[in-house]
């Protein structure tokens, strides 16, 4: 009976083949590129120190993780009154609402950028219309710079969280509202002494997906600036493709960077949440 | 009480949803018009769609992204279903690992793997350096995470260990059981989950320039390459690929519900 039944471990074989040839040892060796260096010789920590003296790289670092906390954060703002409202709405406006949601929220990448360059790029509907009407902040609005980029950041994250954000309204209670309107509070006292600090692990899960999805976004950017951005991702493909002379070592230190990145963010995150399941406890 | 919804949530929804849609009408109206330089746009047309049906390399990059979809998704269900038939049944404790396997892909996402995959294999001598082959591979573990969490999620609501009790005690072996009693009764949540994986691979860009945009160009590269060129034209083919997209959304969405209906009768 025992061997019989370690016969069916055969069965995870096929899984663990693709896992490994796909997703595990492709890992370890990139990890393990980025100790070695390009030029050929044994173990090295050069490649970390292109990455952080180097101004190129030290500029793809700040601006992705400047990018992905702005439209992150703007991202939960919208998202925290979108699944409000969400909440709030009944009937035939709420089901078209989560419809709508649920559809754009696959509406990213190459598509969107190109939306973008129809609606604000140089010759856009948008842009030529502020110069018709004499929107000077329509007409020389300049898609394809850091700016533009956010812009459109901000765009695909807002389906994406709204939606994360609408089940957790579910936890904020009718009777507490209701209570605190009792003891005088008024709406927005309520929100921030009591709703928000409920919705905090919510939010803060949501935010740290929100900058997961924008530290790796990579279609969007491309599409709109070929190369002329320094952001992690777009660094990370210049080492590995088109290039004249492929540096595995130097795109392996930059991806090591980029995982260390959102590591980081998904324990701040939980550290706050935290924070705010043990006041709630205490109390 | 009354059931309409108060004015400060509809207006908030309303905002919401004209800011989401703007970018998609504008793109849609935009590639049926020849001319939109003022403010009103001019001259419609279709020609556009119908140059775009009649150019084969266009259908040839539909057919690849289709033709790509399909492989990694088959193979990653029969794989994902082994498994965890495996894991389930006779090897309960094993399950932790194969779950973290298949969430990895989660968190290091599109760039980060392809260029692990190229960096791995570009100069193998066998077969592995071979572009689609790297690239199945890669869609495989892409969408490993939504497999798992459908056929997962889908076994817990079944009662597993209960229906493959029932079947062995009418005299059926366990992988019998396992295939002809609970796969049929999880077909939908292995549906749901292959369309979520179908919209991700049809809306991959990252891992199809990286690993094989010259041997496999899908429609997401011919889109790339036509905004170089041809805005009308590129608009055209934004169409096809949102109004694909958002059906396969919308098939999900109906499920989904359906599923869910199903389950308060």
């Amino acid at each position: 009976m025992k061997t019989k039944k370690y016969i069916y471990l055969l069965g995870l074989i096929p899984f663990l083949v693709v896992a490994f040839m796909y997703e595990i040892i492709p890992l370890i060796k990139i990890i393990i590129n980025s100790f070695l260096p390009d030029t050929g010789g044994s173990f090295t920590f050069e490649n970390y120190e292109t990455v952080f003296t180097k101004l190129l790289y030290q500029k793809a670092i700040i601006n992705s993780i400047k990018i992905s906390l702005i439209s992150a954060a703007a991202g939960i703002i919208v998202a925290f009154f979108g699944a409000r409202a969400a909440h709030q709405a009944k009937g035939k406006l709420h089901n078209i609402f989560m419809a709508i949601l649920n559809m754009v929220s696959n509406f990213a990448g190459i598509p969107l950028a190109f939306a973008y360059m129809i609606l604000l790029g140089n010759a856009g509907v948008m842009t030529q219309l502020g110069r018709e009407l004499g929107i000077q902040a329509l007409a020389d609005f300049n898609l394809y710079s850091t700016n533009g980029v956010s812009l459109i950041y901000v765009y695909f994250q807002i389906p994406l969280s709204t939606l994360l954000l609408i089940p957790a309204f579910e936890g904020v209670r009718k009777e507490w509202q209701e209570a605190s309107t009792l003891l005088g509070a008024t709406k927005g006292q309520f929100w921030t002494r009591v709703g928000i600090p409920v919705l905090m692990p919510s939010i803060m899960g949501t935010f740290s997906v929100l900058f997961a999805n924008a530290l790796a976004a990579y279609a969007t950017v491309y599409a709109i600036m070929m190369n002329s951005i320094s952001l992690l991702p777009i660094q990370i493909a210049g080492c590995f493709v088109g290039e004249v002379k492929i540096r595995t070592g130097l795109g392996g230190a930059l991806s090591v960077v980029m995982m260390v990145i959102m590591v980081i963010m998904i324990l701040i995150t939980n550290a706050i949440s935290h924070q705010f399941q043990k006041g709630g406890k205490q109390s | 009480m009354k059931n309409r919804t108060e004015r400060g949530p509809a207006i908030v929804i309303i905002i919401i949803l004209i800011y989401l849609l703007i970018p998609l009408v504008v793109s849609i109206v935009y590639s049926m018009f020849s001319n939109w330089t003022g403010i009103v746009p001019q001259g419609f047309t279709l020609q556009t769609y119908v140059n775009l049906f009649q150019d084969k390399t266009f259908l040839a990059s539909i057919g690849r992204t289709i033709v790509i979809a399909i492989i990694p998704i088959v193979i990653t269900i029969l794989l994902v279903l082994l498994a965890l038939f495996v894991t389930v049944v006779y090897f309960p404790k094993l399950e932790k690992y194969v779950q973290i396997i298949c969430m990895i892909p989660y968190t290091i996402q599109g760039v980060i793997l392809s260029v692990s995959i190229l960096a791995l294999y570009v100069s193998n001598p066998t077969f592995l350096s071979n572009r689609v082959i790297m690239l199945i591979g890669a869609y495989c573990i892409i969408i490993l995470p939504y497999i798992y969490q459908g056929i997962r999620n889908g076994m817990r609501a079944v009662n597993m260990p209960v229906l493959l009790e029932a079947a062995e005690m009418l005299g059926a072996s366990r992988i019998y059981a396992f295939f002809r009693v609970i796969v049929p009764n999880i077909i939908s949540a292995i549906v749901v989950s292959s369309l979520l994986a179908v919209g991700i691979i049809f809306g991959d860009y990252v891992l199809v320039r990286n690993l094989a945009s010259s041997a496999w160009p899908n429609v997401q590269i011919y889109l790339y390459q036509a905004m170089k060129s041809d805005s009308m034209k590129s608009s055209a083919v934004f169409v096809v690929i949102m109004a694909v997209t958002f059906l396969i959304a919308a098939i999900v969405l109906y499920l989904q519900s359906r599923e869910r209906k199903g389950k308060k009768h």
